[in-house]
């Protein structure tokens, strides 16, 4: 049997930082653009108009009824055909569109929530449907969905591991290299996930830090 | 000042409001009064578009409010609303709650908002809660805000839609005193309630709805003590009994 021998982690240290900035890096740019997608997702899920609602409906369902790995490839492999895009850029995409879904649906929930006294009392001092939502609705809305919403990006940082099949240079794709040169498969793995549980229950702290600051109100 | 010309409304096949005309004038008070689910709080809301009506007009000095999009927020800046729930925006402190109207809406700085707020917090005895989170006060203290909150957009008419229903007894009192500050200093109102003895008192017309159609309006007095109408005598006094 093989001893357990970590000094090789200290050893591609820089590679697997290199990794782990590309994960991080990933992940809060499909985020960003998961929550606007989400936004846009939720207000078209919850439009007056039956063009937004059905664009909505079937960008929700195309999204969750489809493997993430399938609209990896899709996006990177299939709409690579027609466009140039770069391992990095089809991640974010693909990453973005998954995420957007499920944050169309929690949003939505979230928005839903909100007694509709609250849309009536905006009304009646003047305030725009646009104003109405910006103002009184979202801000309520996301507030009640964080707890949601904070797992839903941990799945997201914890699926970019994914990516690692269409050759982004992430935590992953560097871990597979590692181990094809070391053979240390244990150690690699595991420092691996330690890092993933490092990201992913970091960012549950902050969303919970941010729950209690915005406990103030209630 | 207000003038709703043969009214109707309807909530699929049922028909909240047949052929409802009234007029309120600059300054006067209008109490409506009737049995719930004869269609004064929905009345009340097709004077600011909350509701959309089916037929007729609803006139705002001259202008027709449900006539376009734009008519709507002028009618809704005309008037302010209070409403049985009070309604407070949840994530806004008192402060924020008045203020934000003025300056989203009417574009007002900061600054001014606030002098106005303020002004209007003392004016309904709550000047020590700018800070305060709705969740923390009282009901009869939410809803002295949200009259508050109304009035910071300096309205033409007030629209009181049953401001007490949801009050425990003992605060009932503090906000019909606000209301009726504001009936002595001329505010044009219109008012849902069932406080008969508030009606007597502030109203200038009362006027007595049951199932979609205005049944009788007259001054307090005359109304009270000689109603005309054989079904409004009879739902009177089984209001008046309890």
């Amino acid at each position: 049997m093989q001893h357990l021998d970590f000094s090789v982690l200290i050893e591609y240290l820089p590679a697997i930082m290199d990794g782990l900035f590309m994960t991080i890096k990933i992940s809060v740019m499909s985020i960003i653009l998961g929550s606007i997608m989400g936004v846009g997702g939720a207000l078209c899920r919850t439009s007056k108009s039956l063009l937004l609602r059905s664009i909505g409906n079937i960008y929700v369902e195309w999204i969750r009824n489809t493997p993430l790995l399938i609209q990896i490839l899709f996006i990177y492999f299939g709409l690579g055909v027609f466009f140039n895009l770069s391992p990095m850029v089809a991640s974010v995409l693909a990453l973005s569109f998954f995420s957007g879904a499920y944050i169309t649906e929690i949003i939505r929930a979230g928005i839903r929530s909100i007694h509709r006294g609250q849309r009536e009392a905006a009304l009646s001092i003047g305030m725009t449907e646009w104003q109405v939502m910006r103002l009184i609705i979202l801000p309520q809305a996301i507030k009640r969905i964080l707890p949601p919403l904070a797992g839903q990006f941990i799945t997201l940082i914890k699926d970019s591991s994914l990516v690692s099949v269409i050759a982004v240079t992430d935590l992953t794709y560097v871990a597979k290299n590692i181990v094809t040169i070391t053979f240390r498969a244990f150690e690699v793995w595991f420092a691996i996930a330690a890092f993933y549980f490092i990201l992913s229950f970091g960012l549950s702290l902050a969303v919970r830090k941010l729950e209690e600051r915005l406990a103030e109100s209630d | 000042m207000i003038k709703l010309k043969n009214v109707y409304k309807n909530y699929g096949s049922l028909e909240v409001l047949k052929d409802v005309s009234l007029t309120v004038a600059q300054g006067e008070v209008v109490v409506i009064i009737g049995p719930s689910g004869s269609g004064k709080s929905t009345l009340l809301r097709t004077i600011n578009g909350l509701e959309t009506i089916e037929g007729g007009e609803v006139c705002i000095d001259d202008f027709l409010v449900h006539a376009s999009e734009a008519n709507l927020y002028k009618a809704r800046q005309l008037t302010g609303m209070v409403f049985q729930q009070f309604n407070l925006f949840n994530h806004k402190n008192v402060l924020d709650n008045v203020t934000i109207g003025p300056i989203h809406v009417q574009n007002k700085s900061r600054a001014e908002a606030e002098e106005i707020a303020k002004a209007l917090l003392i004016k309904v005895g709550l000047p020590e809660k700018a800070f305060v989170y709705p969740s923390k006060l009282s009901g009869g203290q939410q809803q002295r805000v949200a009259i508050a909150r109304a009035l910071a957009m300096h309205p033409q008419v007030m629209l009181f839609d049953e401001p007490t229903s949801a009050l425990d007894p003992e605060m009932i009192s503090e906000v019909l005193e606000v209301i009726k500050g504001l009936a002595r200093d001329g505010m044009t109102m219109v008012v849902v309630t069932h406080e008969m003895g508030f009606a007597r008192e502030v109203a200038d017309r009362v006027v007595f709805m049951d199932e979609g159609v205005i049944l009788e309006e007259a001054p307090p007095q005359e109304f009270f003590s000689n109603p005309k109408n054989e079904r409004t005598r009879m739902l009177l006094s089984r209001i008046l009994k309890h």
